[in-house]
């Protein structure tokens, strides 16, 4: 049987997730220069966020109205920790050397994780998310579970709603601006402060649509799920070309798509039967990292290499 | 701009506040011969008169620790050179540890035996005699800022007080049979201690404010000229003195006294600070270097013969691994300024390659190795994996060495699981890992086994712990070496300036690899030692963040905690962090929660570190240094005036 069909849609719905997180990493360092390892766990307590709504709502909800309740909570909370940690951890530290914000978001990254996992009640082991009910479509020969729908509603909405803000309205000017030179976007009077935020509230906003897809996807959520699908997402973010947001999707979709032929194909190459499978997919996925680090550092979409060491 | 001046901040007479401070810390010391409570429920025995126990040797040392710098203070004879700067802040802290130790333990005892009751009379004694010294020495002439403004917080903030309470009565009327309602009350609790928080930040605020110390620069007398031999037997027995210190840290035997141990260790080396003794001390070992270093070993080495058992042999020798690859770390993060986060991966790498070639049964490859062969096997084999990282992403400016590091902790347990023969090739036995790894044998010197030295038996971990010191002295070696060399220069030039080293003829590249390469290969000799001293090797060993360390976050910490660039920094920031959630174990549910919080504090409030390099100071305090020429201003005018 021919798989291709089934697993490209399966790599594209799965880069779609990546590509979304990754949009706050690559907005965050096309604007700061920081690797906001936090943003994994920005991600989480977005999904956090939408079951907190989700059990708040009376059973029997339908998930046509739960699931729109759901993202506008995950969202809140996701936008509500990054101002806060870009308030209290980073921008006191925007003249220290870098590698001080650095470990402040790897400090973040653990403090959320355990801040979840210590206190979400039931939190140490997964936590049941809603999934939509009823059979999979079949369309040419692939399988595609109903939740993925959400997520292939979403990711183009979000994509093309980013694409208008940043290229037509003031705001999203005044953002290209400051990432381009920060000082120079100060002069002609720019609040880099306030677009500074707007970055970070913007990525955990997309972080948190991702959550809720994750959780549909999966029917699960749980509190360490933002370390690796996070290290992903940067993955994809500098395949791509780090700080420029088509750059992240796009290489969010081509990591996905990596990762779901490697997982079926990789172990049809011979001499490597044993390499292939869902075990070996991160392996994979990191050595597609350092192949286009090694071959193309800039991304696929990057046209310069940001030297402002 | 601040001016500074010497006033006591409780208005008493001088003399009186001095009086009182001696006569206080006399009791506060004599008080821990006294029975503090009737029954030895409480650890550590307190119950008899005319011998200290436990916590309350704490006491004792405190008092001395604050009668000693008082009777300096007075200028007696044979004690002044504890306090060359005769700055009474000194006292102040000393007294401020001796209070916190008495009564942290007396709240202690109330809290444990329920209630106070259970405290005899000397424990009254002692928690009155060590609150007068504080009261005294706060009526001593301190080194205090004229004024300093209040601090306060945002306004807003403190809405929070009355209005979280509130909310978490809601959250507690909700129905508890509904899914939400746990989630509430937890939210509800995180408001609770918010608000406690602002309200707790706020009043440390209103105490710096009241306070208002500092500290005055003066000048000392110049020390006293001592023949050569008489400072090496003053640096000798300092080192006693910290040998003995430590040893006490790592066999206390229960939480509390630990916490006293870290309060009074914290206390006790703030105030012989102020005091400027240990100014002197560094001055002895900055002039007598070799000497030190040789000090330092000598007494480390000395820690197994002060043990009885293996019971704490075993952890220190595990301290002494997380310290040399902390050590490594610090080659690649302190001096080179590259962040690697991946970096128990090499100490992985070196565990696994020897434990394939130590002759395990478990082990696919049956070969067995001497221990130099495994030695140089496990570094090889981490160098190599340290180039393979390296090359492609050491080209390249900015953070990408952090996130593929990360990436490649996180492959190499993924790849350590999967490689058990169903996955992958059967070569580490997937997440069982390699078990049985024989003990060492050097020259015939078998280190599973009990030897007898001096008529003290040294066990297994005592052997490994000596073992590992060799190891720990070759990293310091290496790093003193390198890092005071051309390469160790080029190093700290590119960290600061890439461009500009580079302008300068340093090629970047090579020699950011060079050190990321040597990083690697020392935490793989470690990894060879580790393999052998915990008897097996498992994947999830090697993980980013776990509880106990060693893992690539904590190492960072530790560097970092401990000071980047120095070569004590990492070792204490490793002894901090091993022995902390080893003994606090109240802690164990939320250490690394701890850990996160403290780890972004850290990098707000001290972020060169406990030991500070001092070019990694000037960095990271830059705003600070017009300031700092301001006291001298002042001592000129006053010397011309």
């Amino acid at each position: 049987m021919n798989q291709l069909p089934q697993q490209l849609a399966n790599g594209l719905i799965l880069g779609a997730l990546y590509g979304l997180v990754a949009i706050g990493y690559t907005m965050v360092y096309g604007i700061v220069q920081l690797i906001n390892f936090a943003h994994g766990e920005i991600f989480m307590v977005g999904g956090f966020g939408a079951l907190t709504a989700f059990l708040a709502l009376p059973g029997g909800t339908t998930l046509w109205i739960a699931i729109p309740l759901m993202l506008v909570a995950g969202i809140l909370v996701s936008v509500l920790v990054a101002i806060g940690a870009e308030r209290f951890a980073y921008r006191p530290l925007r003249t220290a050397p870098r590698l001080a914000p650095l470990i402040t978001a790897i400090g973040l990254s653990i403090a959320l994780q355990q801040l979840v996992f210590s206190f979400y009640p039931d939190a140490k082991k997964a936590r049941v998310f809603p999934q939509i009910p009823g059979s999979p479509f079949n369309i040419a020969g692939m399988t595609i579970q109903r939740s993925d729908l959400f997520l292939i509603v979403a990711a183009p909405v979000c994509m093309l709603a980013l694409g208008w803000f940043v290229t037509k309205t003031r705001s999203g000017r005044a953002m290209q601006a400051t990432s381009q030179d920060p000082d120079t976007a100060k002069l002609m009077g720019i609040d880099t402060d306030r677009i500074i935020v707007m970055a970070f509230a913007i990525g955990a906003a997309f972080a948190a649509v991702a959550a809720v897809a994750y959780g549909l996807r999966t029917g699960q959520i749980d509190w360490h799920m933002g370390f690796v699908l996070g290290l992903k997402a940067f993955t994809a973010a500098v395949l791509g070309g780090i700080g420029n947001i088509y750059g992240a999707m796009l290489g969010g979709l081509v990591l996905g798509l990596a990762e779901g032929l490697a997982t079926a194909y990789i172990q049809h190459v011979p001499g490597m039967q044993l390499f292939g499978g869902g075990a070996w997919k991160d392996v994979w996925a990191f050595v597609l990292l350092i192949v286009v680090l090694l071959v193309r550092p800039q991304g696929l979409l990057g046209e310069r290499v940001a030297d402002r060491a | 701009m601040t001016t500074t001046e010497t006033t006591p901040v409780i208005p008493l007479p001088a003399g009186t506040a001095r009086i009182l401070t001696a006569v206080g810390a006399t009791a506060t010391a004599a008080s821990a011969f006294l029975a503090w409570t009737w029954t030895s429920d409480f650890p550590g025995d307190l119950t008899v008169t005319g011998y200290p126990g436990g916590l309350q040797w704490l006491t004792l040392v405190a008092g001395a620790l604050t009668l000693v710098l008082t009777l300096a203070s007075y200028g007696l004879r044979g004690l002044r050179w504890t306090s060359p700067t005769r700055s009474d802040n000194g006292i102040l802290l000393a007294a401020t540890g001796g209070a916190v130790v008495t009564w942290g333990t007396l709240i202690a005892i109330g809290v444990e035996l329920g209630g106070m009751a259970n405290l005899e009379p000397g424990g009254w004694v002692a928690g009155v005699a060590s609150a007068l010294t504080l009261i005294g020495a706060l009526g001593l002439p301190l080194d205090r800022h004229t004024r300093r403004p209040l601090q306060v917080l945002n306004k807003w903030w403190f809405t929070a007080v009355p209005v979280t309470p509130l909310l978490y009565l809601a959250a507690t009327g909700v129905d508890s049979s509904r899914p939400v309602a746990p989630v509430l009350v937890v939210l509800a609790q995180g408001g609770l201690a918010a608000a406690g928080g602002v309200v707790l930040v706020q009043a440390l605020m209103l105490l710096r404010t009241w306070l208002r110390l500092t500290t005055i620069e003066r000048r000392t007398a110049p020390p006293l000229e001592l023949p050569s031999w008489v400072e090496v037997l003053l640096i000798i027995a300092a080192f006693s003195v910290g040998l003995f210190a430590i040893t006490f840290g790592i066999d206390t035997e229960y939480g509390e006294l630990f916490t006293g141990y870290l309060v009074l260790a914290g206390t006790g080396v703030a105030a012989l600070t102020k005091s400027g003794l240990i100014a002197r001390l560094r001055a002895l070992t900055v002039k007598h270097r070799p000497v030190t270093t040789g000090a330092a070993f000598a007494a480390a080495a000395g820690f197994p013969f002060t043990q009885s058992s293996d019971q704490y042999t075993s952890v220190a020798t595990n301290i002494l691994i997380f310290a040399t690859v902390a050590l490594g770390l610090n080659i690649v993060v302190g001096l080179a300024g590259l962040l690697d986060l991946g970096y128990v991966a090499f100490l992985g790498v070196g565990a696994y390659a020897a434990a394939l070639v130590s002759g395990s049964p478990a082990s696919p490859i049956h070969v067995a190795f001497p221990f130099w062969g495994a030695v140089l096997t496990g570094a090889a084999a981490s160098m190599i994996f340290g180039v393979l990282i390296g090359a492609p992403t050491l080209r390249l400016r900015g953070d990408y060495l952090a996130i593929v590091t990360l990436g490649f902790g996180e492959i190499f347990r993924i790849t350590m699981n999967n490689l058990n023969g169903t996955t992958g090739p059967n070569l580490t036995n997937g997440s069982n890992g390699i078990p049985r790894i024989p003990d060492l044998n050097i020259f015939g010197f078998d280190l599973g086994k009990t030897h007898t030295v001096f008529g003290i038996d040294l066990g297994r971990f005592s052997n490994y712990y000596l073992l590992m010191l060799i190891v720990t002295a070759f990293v310091v070696l290496v790093f003193s070496r390198v890092g005071d060399s051309r390469i160790g220069r080029a190093w700290v030039a590119i960290r600061e300036d890439e461009t500009a080293a580079q302008a300068m003829g340093i090629n970047g590249f090579r020699l950011k690899l060079l050190a990321f390469a040597l990083g690697a290969s020392l935490a793989g000799l470690a990894g060879t030692v580790q393999a052998h001293v915990s008897y097996t090797v498992t994947p999830d060993q090697y993980t980013f963040a776990e509880a106990l360390p060693p893992n690539s976050a904590f190492l960072l910490a530790a560097v970092i905690l401990g000071g980047m660039g120095t070569i004590s920094g990492p070792l204490l920031g490793a002894t901090l962090l091993f022995l902390i959630p080893k003994k606090l174990e109240f802690l164990s549910n939320y250490q690394l929660l701890a850990f996160g919080i403290a780890l972004i504090v850290l990098m707000r409030v001290r972020p060169e570190g406990l030991i500070a390099n001092r070019r990694r100071q000037l960095e990271f305090h830059e705003a600070d240094i017009p300031a700092q020429a301001a006291p001298s201003d002042t001592a000129l005018t006053k010397a011309g005036a």
